[in-house]
């Protein structure tokens, strides 16, 4: 059974920033199934995934795994219940696809361990659903960027965490891997039954892969449930400033964007 | 949480290279090992061979190889604990006890700096990043001038008061350079105010020495020299020497990590402050003892990681491991060259390191228009 991951009245904010991005949320994630969140540039969603992988502290209110607060697990614990894929990372040119699946490993090895059976195993099993098999003994530094990108999930799905926390995964992919990306992630999810949170930038895209969405406006949660009841009129014209119509389609809620919202 | 994925049996071919206990030996870093064994070996040859005291090549190998020397523990004794050395014949002398020391102490220096170089390179991703250029090795040389001048007592501890040295100067151009993060021109940038304050310093220093001839000789020292080397230096830096090249071994994976990111390291479950802060000390500490041994010899550390990531690829178990016979071989031949070239004259090595370095430095400027990361 996948853990409960849940925030409650979290306040995020940078060391930089003169005040909180999030500023006291609370917000339950739904166990095994796919969450998506969007919300304009600047409302927090990157932030909200950064405190909920425990990598920013937060200045107030906790984020518990399976009622344990993260930030009392030790990192290498959580690094194996809970992993986060950063928007852009970065490795060295002449790493290849494989080698880079297998620093995914790193939370379930010890120093001197060998690489063992269960390392291999998860990430040959990484590889696949990626479907970058044919790609493994490729430098990152050869890839376009979609295959980079998922050569980069393929690690994060190495390191078989509970809950996959992920920013931004299709953002500047083209269509193909775009679905590749979303593919991957929904068979993980089937199949491991492993709690996904994911930044999308594309409402469309949200509603038609996310099981739940939840919409932050300027740091604060404005909506949370599934795509149906999530996206409305309303909704886009309120948080996205967009007129809009929502028409129920055969994969998910249809958005038909009209034009910037009081402009006419 | 595994349950439910298919788990297939594992066949020996799904096995990465590296999975395998000596499969991340390959072919291109056997290359490595066999090419930097065989030029240190030359520059053995042409060291105990050629000086005022000639011998034949064979005449040279035969002495070092001679079993009255090689199982004596006297001998030994005297070598690695500093007791008497043993009457033995004057070319036995010449060998074992002038010219196989400074060998001995290129070796180590050679190792100490490439592998240094390689960490900090990994730990600030940056492949212009080197004892050298990160001011460490002018902290350390400072260090030690001031140990030289001021406590002349303490002269057994050198490479640790040079780690110190050395340490501030990494702590005081990390935090020139950073600005919530840094990056590889701001750390260079950085690294060279260090340098050239520690480096006035240092001159100035010169003027308190009224012993001209010692002056020579820490000027000689401060572009890197192995001219007097002896057992005494390789007794002193030996210990420290094996603890930071074993340490980073064993930090290989952290290495490997790190270079994947800040970020990613950190939700892969590594404490990266930490990590980062005990593999400097490490790389610190390396450069710190060759520095104590051989002054500041600028160039290594920057270009055999370099040169061995370009053969054998950016894993650290290869990369430090070709980095332990690539670094002493550059530095071996670049001292034979330095104490053979305009022989009776001697030059320091550094002068050597630098000919050869610089315009390697300038190359990797040229080729990376936009330079440094790694």
């Amino acid at each position: 059974m996948a853990p409960k991951l849940e925030a409650t009245d979290l306040v995020l904010q940078y060391p930089s920033g003169d005040r909180p991005v999030i500023d006291g949320e609370s917000v339950a994630i739904a166990p095994g199934r796919v969450t998506a969140l969007v919300g304009p540039n600047g409302s927090g969603k990157s932030t909200l995934l950064r405190g909920l992988a425990d990598q920013l502290p937060p200045r107030a209110g906790q984020v518990l795994l399976d009622g344990r607060a993260v930030h009392r697990l030790g990192d290498r614990e959580l690094a194996r219940e809970l992993g986060l894929l950063e928007q852009e990372p970065s490795a060295p040119d002449g790493l290849t696809v494989e080698r880079l699946a297998y620093h995914g490993r790193y939370p379930h090895r010890g120093r001197f361990d060998p690489v063992g059976d269960d390392d291999v195993r998860a990430v040959e099993r990484a590889l696949s659903l990626a479907g970058v098999d044919d790609l493994r003994d490729r430098p990152l530094g050869d890839l376009s960027g979609g295959q980079r990108r998922l050569a980069w999930l393929a690690m994060a799905l190495a390191q078989d965490p509970d809950v996959l926390l992920l920013d931004e995964p299709t953002t500047f992919l083209d269509l193909r891997h775009q679905l590749a990306v979303m593919d991957a992630i929904e068979r993980r999810r089937d199949e491991a039954g492993t709690t996904v949170v994911l930044v999308l930038h594309d409402i469309e895209q949200a509603a038609r892969y996310a099981d739940a969405m939840v919409v932050l406006s300027d740091g604060a949660v404005h909506a949370h449930g599934d795509p149906e009841s999530v996206l409305t009129p309303a909704m886009l014209a309120e948080v996205f400033g967009v007129e809009a119509t929502v028409e129920p389609g055969p994969h998910g809620p249809q958005v038909v964007p009209l034009g910037p919202d009081g402009g006419g | 949480m595994t349950d439910s994925r298919p788990d297939g049996a594992v066949e020996a071919h799904d096995r990465p290279d590296t999975a395998r206990r000596f499969g991340w030996i390959d072919r291109d870093l056997l290359a490595v090992v066999v090419g930097g064994t065989a030029v240190v070996a030359v520059a053995t040859t042409l060291q105990l061979s050629f000086g005022s005291y000639d011998l034949s090549p064979t005449a040279a190998w035969r002495t070092l190889l001679d079993p009255a020397v090689l199982f004596d523990t006297a001998a030994w004794r005297a070598f690695l604990l500093g007791a008497t050395v043993p009457d033995f014949a004057t070319g036995t002398l010449v060998v074992w006890t002038i010219r196989l020391p400074r060998v001995v102490l290129a070796v180590l220096v050679g190792a100490n700096l490439a592998v240094s170089g390689a960490i900090l390179q990994a730990i600030t991703r940056n492949e212009l990043a080197s004892p050298f250029v990160l001011g460490v090795s002018s902290g350390a040389g400072l260090a030690v001038l001031l140990t030289i001048v001021l406590f002349a007592g303490l002269l057994p501890l050198l490479p640790l008061f040079a780690a110190v040295g050395g340490g501030v100067a990494f702590l005081l151009v990390y935090a020139i350079a950073w600005q919530g993060g840094t990056s590889p021109v701001r750390l260079v940038l950085a690294g060279v105010i260090v340098s050239s304050v520690f480096g006035s310093v240092q001159t100035g220093l010169f003027l308190l020495i009224e012993d001209i001839g010692l002056v020579r000789s820490v000027i000689a020292w401060t572009t890197g020299s192995l001219v007097g080397a002896d057992w005494a230096a390789v007794r002193m830096i030996l210990p420290w020497s094996l603890l930071s090249l074993a340490l980073a071994l064993v930090g290989a994976r952290e290495l490997d990590v790190l270079t994947l990111g800040e970020r990613t390291a950190s939700s892969l479950g590594m404490r990266v402050e930490a990590v980062r802060f005990a593999l400097s000390g490490v790389a610190v500490l390396a450069a710190a003892a060759s520095v104590a041994a051989a002054g500041i010899v600028g160039f290594v550390g920057l270009v055999v990681p370099h040169i061995v990531r370009r053969i054998v690829g950016s894993d650290h178990r290869r990369l430090l491991v070709g980095c332990l016979f690539a670094g002493p071989a550059l530095m071996a031949a670049a001292d034979a060259g330095a104490r053979l070239a305009l022989s009776p004259a001697q030059l320091p090595v550094g002068i050597v390191t630098g000919l050869v370095g610089g315009p390697y430095f300038l190359y990797l400027m040229r080729k990376h228009g936009e330079f440094g990361g790694l």
